[in-house]
């Protein structure tokens, strides 16, 4: 019991909260746009944290309470979970625009599974500073 | 025993489904938005409107939401959401902007594969422009 509540607490993101960090979240560069990729804390499906892939390319983690984000130049994407090989999505990507990718616990009848939606901007705003940040370190801007 | 018997039907019946889940309509070709416009035609959907994709599966265009004139395809004009997004959903799921041909929701342009998605059924919308 003790050993599983440990597994489950050690698989939440624990990073900087985005409430604490907003300020040192560099801008976009010119013909660039930004995706965030964020998941609610819940303890519903905390085992499944596979990486998220952008363009066949992995960048980053799918964890509880997490949230990251990549800056790419604006095009067309297809996101994908390492856990979901049928249900991609696609978006679209302009200079300077902000895309939101929620990941969340999907339950078939047999197996659990993270899935991949467009969120609303509204939404993800509201949801993102209490989550953590599990991306890489973030290079300080040069003033 | 029975209880196996079950697992067993509930597994092939996920494994079924999961298989069979139809993937979105996309012309065969990638389509090419023209007429993009600096100052773009702003609409209001004035009623919401149920679109049942071919998928199976459905959307609902809310009443009052807000779609911004992004060009122009052979099938129609298109429309994207404003301060939201839309998606449609079949095998994959994919952001989608509204195709509008004569007042009908004809279809949707896929803005992450530049391709267009028929409806089978035209949708009649009521919209007004926003001035």
């Amino acid at each position: 019991m003790g050993l599983a509540l440990a597994g489950l607490v050690a698989g939440c993101a624990s990073g900087v909260k985005h409430s604490e960090m907003a300020a040192s979240i560099p801008t976009i560069k010119q013909g660039e746009g930004r995706i965030y990729f964020l998941r609610s804390a819940s303890m519903l499906g905390a085992a499944l944290q596979p990486d998220i892939r952008l363009n066949d390319q992995v960048v980053g983690e799918s964890k509880p309470g997490g949230f990251f984000f990549v800056d790419r130049p604006a095009g067309k994407y297809v996101a994908a979970t390492a856990t979901e090989t049928e249900k991609t999505l696609s978006f679209g990507l302009d200079a300077g625009e902000t895309k939101y990718v929620r990941s969340s616990p999907s339950f078939g009848l047999v197996v659990g599974r993270i899935v991949l939606e467009l969120e609303t901007p509204e939404k993800a705003k509201e949801d993102l500073p209490s989550l953590s940040y599990t991306g890489n370190a973030l290079t300080p801007q040069a003033k | 025993m029975g209880r196996i018997r079950l697992a067993g039907v509930w597994l092939a019946l996920s494994l079924f489904l999961g298989a069979c889940a139809p993937s979105v309509p996309i012309s065969q070709s990638k389509v090419e938005i023209s007429g993009r416009e600096a100052a773009a035609r702003r609409i209001r959907l004035l009623e919401p409107a149920a679109i049942k994709l071919d998928t199976g599966y459905s959307r609902t265009l809310a009443q009052d939401s807000v779609w911004q004139s992004f060009g122009r395809l052979p099938q129609g004009q298109v429309f994207r959401p404003v301060g939201t997004i839309f998606t449609i959903e079949g095998r994959q799921v994919h952001e989608a902007y509204l195709v509008i041909e004569e007042q009908k929701l004809v279809g949707f342009y896929l803005p992450g594969e530049e391709n267009y998605s028929p409806l089978s059924t035209a949708v009649p919308l009521k919209f007004g422009d926003i001035k």
